[in-house]
């Protein structure tokens, strides 16, 4: 594997990909031949060269240091660290996080929404997300926190969006007004169709979720206008049948539906193994497939991880982080510790001081120094790294990277079908790298 | 037989590639190009009119007839319009594309509606910016609209409000100023093709090989087209060379100035580049056009 090209041949031609600056060329055969000599020899000398002379220049992506002056853009509050379901591979530890359940009070969300909003720079956008444990156990302070960043945006004229994932077993009619009028983005977790779900998603007391979930989703779903509800499938190995789920899920009117698989559980319960992930990998590509003939028809056909990818690659998007973990992003815990992420919650590893003494400085820049890709093994090596980021921080600190195959696997199959719909729908990437 | 440059060139593979997506798109440099070719360092940054005259979009704006970019005249006129070629388009959907300026004139402060002229015959008049004043029917892309214009051809500009006998009226289609790959997909965020033949954006720009040229000289931007050449260093005035617009420009360098509103016999006139540019101007290549 060659850290600084990636070269691929599709029925369109023969293809480029210049790991910095992510971006994409089409070339003769004469030119590929010169660089997969190169890369054969393992000679980066020969291929910085031939770069060179095409002028392709590789800028690099952004250093610890600079990512680590950025602002607060987005903060998540765990407003309940508690949960009326019983996943057993939650990475919250069925919503407790390996500690007692707890709810945030009002006055520490206050506080947290005012560290977002008041550090902001002029014309910032901002979000605010809630998250658990099962939010909506704690609905008064996620409302009464809407509210008070609603007005210190509006007043500082900035603009904020606000997002919840919720299992949603507890939606009412008045959280669909409550989120419409706040043009919420709803992400409801079902993992599966009935049969799946129920097994991977029951209530403590043992009896599935799922009817009961659609039958408070499905009017929420009908009420769409400014708020999108989304549909987010955490995978393991009893539900791997992804096409049907996602055709299910879109025909139900979910704004978009994502796939995302289990890599670290602290019970080890659901993790995917290797040849669950070569699996998943067959049934994502078949998703995309179909998401393709969509798209070639002129359908709307909302297959999150497909969407974003193309518009990742189209933009030709190179991060050195997966996430804004600890650069923009912050989850703040019911207690008010601050953490890199939701999933650090009551968890050393990526604590980042707490909404009384503030962001811990030193900590941050050590994360920033620590996780930036180039720092990482195997990532180093590897020709997706800026378009993958190095993986979900919690997953590798946890159990390491076993999904590399994976990740590749799927980038090779959108930068294909990317060539493809370049071709067959330009349309729909003049339109989608806005979005 | 002795190498050139140009020889060692030939002999390197020819390499074909093309940027797909968007950052290879904005970063790529070919081969040749200045770094004025790159979008972050582009004229078009501080100076968008020196690479399109967006102006010209419009001209094409209504089937069947061709404005000019900059007023209301009839330039081109095709089928059963062709009679209309050399009128004036006086209004269009209602809206005149021609008004008078008025404003408080000196002396008379308290009158501030007093047409603006210098006491010419139609100098207080103006033709509506394009983009302005036919934004309103961008959405009737396909339909009709109603369009005045002056009964006979006119180089002189006029109001709208004349009496029938005076005026032709026509409906004519409104053409879809963005582009979509059929009927029924959804607009992409490119002008439409058809709005403009190759070459017309930038017809209207100054003229590199003409006039501006020579306006525009001491280096000040035409970096593709030095205005010193056949440089040579020399110690007692730092360097020697030639006026480009030297007639002979193989003599030893001795620089002519230009001018400016007069003519030196040694220099080319802009008469003379206006008509045989492509004769009496060579590249300059590494700073020398005398080969």
């Amino acid at each position: 594997m060659n850290p600084d090209i990636h070269l691929f041949a599709s029925d369109r031609g023969r293809h480029l990909f210049v790991v910095g600056g992510s971006q994409l060329f089409d070339v003769d055969q004469a030119t590929y031949d010169e660089f997969d000599g190169a890369w054969r020899r393992d000679d980066r000398t020969a291929v910085a060269r031939l770069l060179e002379e095409l002028g392709i220049q590789r800028p690099p992506p952004p250093e610890a240091a600079s990512v680590a002056q950025d602002g607060i853009h987005a903060i998540s509050l765990a407003v309940a660290q508690t949960c009326n379901l019983a996943c057993r591979y939650c990475y919250a530890d069925e919503g407790t996080f390996g500690g007692g359940a707890q709810l945030m009070s009002q006055e520490t969300a206050a506080a947290a929404v005012d560290l977002l909003c008041d550090g902001a720079p002029a014309g910032a956008r901002l979000n605010l997300a809630f998250l658990g444990g099962e939010p909506l156990t704690n609905r008064g302070v996620l409302r009464a926190a809407t509210e008070r960043a609603t007005e210190r945006a509006a007043a500082r004229g900035l603009s904020i969006t606000f997002s919840v994932t919720t299992n949603g077993t507890l939606l009412d009619s008045s959280d669909a007004e409550f989120f419409e009028r706040h043009g919420f983005a709803i992400t409801i977790s079902l993992d599966g169709l009935r049969d799946a779900h129920n097994l991977l998603r029951p209530f403590k007391h043992g009896k599935g979720s799922y009817d009961a979930i659609l039958a408070r989703v499905m009017p929420l779903l009908a009420a769409q206008r400014r708020m999108q509800v989304s549909a987010r499938v955490t995978v393991t190995p009893s539900n791997l049948d992804l096409r049907d789920t996602l055709r299910e899920f879109v025909d139900r009117g979910f704004h978009s539906v994502g796939f995302s698989p289990v890599l670290s559980a602290p019970s080890g319960a659901g993790e995917m193994g290797a040849g669950d992930l070569s699996r998943m990998l067959a049934e994502m590509i078949a998703c995309g497939r179909e998401f393709e003939r969509q798209i070639a028809a002129g359908n709307r056909f909302p297959f999150a991880n497909m969407v974003n990818a193309l518009r990742e690659l189209h933009r030709g998007t190179h991060r050195p982080y997966p996430c804004g973990a600890a650069a923009g992003y912050f989850g703040v815990s019911a207690d008010g510790t601050m953490s890199a992420c939701h999933r650090f919650v009551g968890n050393d590893l990526g604590r980042m001081g707490s909404l009384s003494n503030g962001i811990d400085a030193g900590r941050r820049t050590l994360w920033l120094t620590e996780r930036h890709v180039d720092r990482q093994l195997p990532c180093q090596s590897c020709w997706a790294r800026y378009l993958c980021g190095g993986g979900c921080h919690h997953e590798v600190l946890t159990r390491g990277r076993v999904a590399c195959d994976y990740i590749r696997g799927w980038l090779q199959y959108c930068l294909d079908a990317y060539v493809r719909l370049l071709e067959q729908c330009p349309d729909y990437f003049d339109t989608s790298a806005s979005r | 037989m002795n190498k050139t440059p140009l020889d060692d060139r030939d002999e390197k593979p020819v390499r074909r590639i093309s940027a797909t997506n968007l950052s290879a798109q904005l970063r790529y440099r070919a081969q040749g190009n200045p770094p004025s070719a790159a979008p972050e360092s582009a004229p078009a940054n501080c100076y968008p009119g020196l690479v399109a005259d967006f102006r010209a979009v419009w001209r094409r704006i209504l089937v069947g007839i061709v404005l000019h970019e900059a007023t209301n005249f009839v330039v081109k006129a095709y089928g059963e319009l062709a009679p209309l070629k050399g009128h004036r388009l006086l209004s269009v959907d209602g809206v005149p594309l021609v008004v008078q300026v008025k404003g408080p004139l000196r002396g008379a402060i308290d009158d501030a509606s007093q047409p603006l002229t210098d006491g010419e015959v139609g100098d207080d008049l103006v033709v509506l910016e394009w983009a302005n004043a036919l934004a309103a029917i961008m959405p009737k892309a396909g339909t009709p609209v109603t369009c005045l214009f002056t009964k006979e051809k006119s180089d002189d500009l006029t109001l709208p409000e004349l009496t029938e006998d005076q005026t032709i009226t026509k409906q004519l289609k409104v053409r879809n100023f963005f582009e979509r790959s059929d009927a029924n997909a959804p607009i992409r965020p490119v002008i439409a093709r058809r709005l403009a033949q190759p070459g017309e954006l930038t017809q209207g720009l100054c003229s590199p090989w003409q006039s501006d040229f020579r306006e525009c000289a001491c280096y000040y931007w035409a970096a593709s087209r030095p205005d010193y050449v056949n440089v040579e260093p020399d110690v007692r005035i730092g360097s020697r060379g030639h006026n480009w617009l030297a007639r002979d420009r193989s003599a030893p360098p001795e620089y002519v100035l230009d001018p400016r509103g007069g003519e030196d016999e040694r220099l080319l006139t802009e008469v003379e580049l206006l008509n045989a540019w492509e004769r009496v101007l060579r590249f300059v290549i590494a700073g020398n056009d005398s080969e």
